[in-house]
């Protein structure tokens, strides 16, 4: 899978390298930003309120 | 074969890097982020009374905006939170949450307010310290109003609605008054039950008088 993303990846391996590092950062900010919010509530630790459920 | 192996390992190597970041985002981020959230809740607060000038506070309180400041002495002596209108999920990541359905602050019957013991800043993650005698001092831009806690914690179940009643049960009140109610999880990280404390409004002094008592050193 990585092996596969790393051979499509076009330049050197220096420009390969940056490539991966931007994409490492786009991922992790799309799931702090968009994936971790949605799935946090789904854990139990929002259940503070006595009348929710 | 080889290939399979691989890519088999991959993800699990992924699933592995996913699952700690979720744990940095649960144990670290929120808290972050709504710590953030509340100084800006807290600004917008201020900045709303400093607009406001002496204009009584009467107004209703909308929906997931701060109307009031909350300092516990017993929680730490920088210890203060924004309380928002309404419980639901998206309100108390920016704050405390004042239960809609109860009092309004400082009013007859009992003005009841959650707030998350884990995640999200851990407002109340020391709440069992909480001893009868506590102060819990909120102010509304134009009044003070100090509430001494009669008792608590009470541990009781998620379905108890009766603890934030005008006058609650188990509270050891029997007559209508000015009574606050507080809420949180219990355990700490869990969700099986919930943590209530009671207090009564002992005073209240404009903010012209300075601070109350309870939190001056």
């Amino acid at each position: 899978m990585y092996g596969w993303i790393w051979r499509h990846l076009p330049g050197n391996a220096w420009v390969r390298a940056l490539i991966s590092l931007l994409l490492i950062l786009a991922v992790v900010y799309v799931l702090f930003q968009y994936v971790f919010p949605w799935a946090e509530p789904l854990l139990p630790f929002n259940d503070v309120t006595v009348d929710d459920q | 074969m080889r290939l399979i192996v691989r890519t088999v390992s991959e993800l699990c190597m992924t699933a592995g890097a996913l699952i700690v970041l979720f744990v940095a985002y649960v144990l670290f981020w929120t808290g972050v982020d709504a710590d953030n959230e509340m100084d800006r809740q807290v600004e917008s607060l201020k900045q709303q009374w400093a607009e406001d000038g002496r204009k009584p506070a009467a107004a209703p309180y909308r929906d997931g905006r701060p109307f009031a400041l909350m300092y516990i002495p017993r929680l730490g002596f920088t210890w203060n939170k924004p309380v928002l209108e309404g419980t639901r999920t998206s309100t108390l990541k920016k704050g405390l949450g004042h239960y809609a359905a109860t009092a309004r602050l400082g009013g007859q019957g009992n003005f009841a307010v959650a707030g998350h013991r884990r995640t999200y800043g851990d407002p109340f993650k020391d709440f069992p310290e909480l001893r009868r005698g506590d102060a819990v001092v909120l102010s509304d831009g134009t009044t003070w109003f100090t509430y001494r806690i009669d008792k608590g914690p009470y541990k009781t179940l998620p379905a108890d609605i009766q603890v934030i009643d005008p006058v609650p049960r188990k509270s050891g009140y029997t007559r209508p008054g000015r009574y606050l109610t507080l809420t949180t999880c219990d355990p700490e990280w869990g969700h099986s039950h919930r943590l209530i404390v009671w207090a009564h409004l002992e005073s209240t002094q404009p903010v012209d008088a300075g601070k109350p008592e309870a939190l001056r050193r």
